[in-house]
């Protein structure tokens, strides 16, 4: 029964900040995958600059994104792929999975909170990544710098994009309550939002049909709204739109994890643990 | 020839243990083939979606890409089915498994290949539908060269893949974490080879022509039945043809390297 019985404290937001320091120096000893990030983002910039270079060589340029804003809107995608493609809760599966989660509901903290720490922690470190990757990204492209105004409309639409992500991501790894074994789902939720959500190719460019598919997905409001925001594809007058359908989006999908989070540690307790 | 017969036995009880595996583990192995119909379904989709908006890229149209594409899907396919356990053998030299495959009367790198996983053939079965479709939708002529051809090409291709992995595995006998090196390499071949490389700058066309060939996996054979002639990429289109030589000569290089690597292993003290 411990896993169901609320332990009323006064909360403290001391234990989460240190849970996602501690997150943030243990990202930093996988030296390796620190390399493999930023040297990722740097060949698919220059992949993908070859790509549009060709594509608008010889075909009428569209005219809501011409070549300088279609290779900026690239980039941002890839140097946001370096916070977005981080599976933040990874551990929350792990520890269902080897069963160390029932030692986490006996500590005096609020679990999906130490979840939501430790992810942010990781994806804080990877966060600075994006410093030296857009530094020498910029020896192989230009890319457009909009107003500050713009930029921080995109700013603000991007931490609402990144927590889309996260409940996602939860909610995936919350399934491991009830079957085991998740990494081919995920990775298959992963590639169909990669291609869905605007990160390969603007959403603007697809079939009018599936257009319309692809907006009622919460796919979109991870890449494709703060993208469009910072090419200038989304005017100041769309803006608050915009935003509040993504801030919808997180509020919905939030509103799921909760519920699945509640479901699931009930059946923890069945289980014994 | 009893020695050729072991090693056949060898291999057929290779391929019922993975066959057992994945009549065991079915949910999972039904989850794993449905991700490989979203991974290149979702590759495939992206050009789609590129190529319904720009008519084409360098003079290829969607019904040539989608060839390229599912041209070197049945090459990695083949690779990917038979000799992807090759591309284990670092793993294995870490935790010391590899030091038992050396002590066993059978060649070291047959058994590296036959050594019993999570394999299924699913990606072949997926990659050769593929390719059927993406050859009838690019208005292909199947004649009996056509047929002669393509299982050649493919092997050749699938042989580079192989070659490729193999060395980045014999360079662990020295360097026990090559993952950033296996990674660099797969990266270059799963993203460059998706475009006509006349994309590309001149250096990395070169690149992709003559030191990592991955260009004769499919761009050169795809530009040889398209008949593409006309482009001005590095080298001639009847070149596309020299991909099976491609690929013995690049293995046979491997195989000596792996070889030196071999008589030189000293293990990771276990």
């Amino acid at each position: 029964m411990i896993a169901a019985r609320r332990v009323p404290k006064p909360f403290r937001l001391e234990p989460y900040v240190a849970f996602a320091s501690r997150a943030m120096a243990r990202e930093a000893t996988y030296r390796f995958d620190v390399f493999t990030s930023i040297a990722s983002v740097l060949v698919r910039v220059y992949l993908l600059r070859m790509v549009w270079i060709a594509l608008y060589a010889r075909n009428a340029a569209p005219k809501e994104l011409p070549l300088h804003a279609i290779i900026t809107y690239s980039t941002v995608a890839l140097l946001m792929g370096l916070v977005m493609d981080i599976d933040q809760t990874r551990s929350l599966h792990d520890r269902l999975h080897d069963g160390s989660i029932a030692s986490d509901f006996m500590k005096p903290i609020v679990v999906p909170l130490y979840f939501f720490a430790d992810g942010t922690g990781e994806v804080l470190f990877h966060a600075l990544l994006i410093v030296p990757s857009l530094g020498l990204a910029l020896f192989l492209v230009h890319i457009d710098v909009p107003d500050a105004a713009t930029l921080g409309a995109f700013a603000l639409s991007f931490l609402l994009g990144y927590f889309v992500g996260f409940f996602i991501n939860f909610i995936l790894n919350c399934t491991a309550f009830w079957t085991l074994e998740i990494s081919a789902v995920q990775m298959i939720v992963t590639w169909v939002s990669d291609l869905l959500g605007g990160e390969l190719v603007p959403l603007v460019f697809f079939p009018l049909a599936l257009q319309k598919v692809v907006v009622v997905l919460p796919f979109a409001a991870m890449f494709s709204t703060p993208l469009l925001i910072y090419t200038g594809v989304i005017p100041r007058a769309g803006w608050p739109g915009a935003l509040a359908v993504q801030a919808a989006w997180v509020v919905l999908l939030g509103g799921i994890s909760a519920l699945l989070w509640r479901a699931g540690t009930k059946r923890i307790v069945v289980q014994g643990g | 020839m009893r020695r050729a017969r072991v090693m056949w036995n060898v291999y057929v009880q290779y391929w019922r243990i993975n066959v057992l595996t994945m009549l065991e583990y079915r949910a999972n192995f039904l989850m794993w083939s449905v991700f490989t119909v979203v991974y290149h379904g979702a590759a495939i989709g992206a050009l789609w979606i590129v190529l319904t908006r720009f008519p084409q890229m360098n003079g290829w149209t969607f019904r040539d890409m989608a060839f390229l594409y599912a041209l070197w899907m049945l090459a990695h396919a083949i690779h990917n089915t038979f000799f992807a356990t090759v591309g284990e053998v670092p793993e294995h030299i870490r935790d010391g498994e590899f030091d038992r495959l050396l002590i066993r009367p059978l060649d070291t790198l047959f058994q590296a290949i036959a050594t019993p996983g999570e394999v299924f053939p699913d990606e072949l079965i997926l990659a050769l539908i593929t390719f059927v479709a993406a050859a009838i939708f690019a208005h292909l002529r199947v004649d009996a060269l056509f047929l002669l051809l393509v299982p050649l090409i493919a092997i050749g291709g699938a042989l580079i893949d192989l070659a490729f992995n193999l060395v980045i595995s014999t360079v662990a006998f020295w360097f026990v974490r090559v993952d950033a090196l296996r990674w660099i390499v797969v990266q270059l071949e799963q993203e460059f080879t998706r475009y006509p490389i006349t994309i590309y700058s001149r250096g990395v066309r070169l690149l992709l022509t003559f030191v990592v060939p991955f260009a004769f996996m499919n761009y050169y054979p795809a530009r040889f039945f398209l008949h593409k002639v006309h482009e001005g990429a590095v080298l001639p289109a009847p070149v596309g043809l020299i991909t099976p030589a491609i690929g013995v000569v690049f293995v046979a290089v491997a195989y000596a390297f792996w070889r030196f690597g071999l008589v030189r292993y000293q293990g990771v003290g276990h």
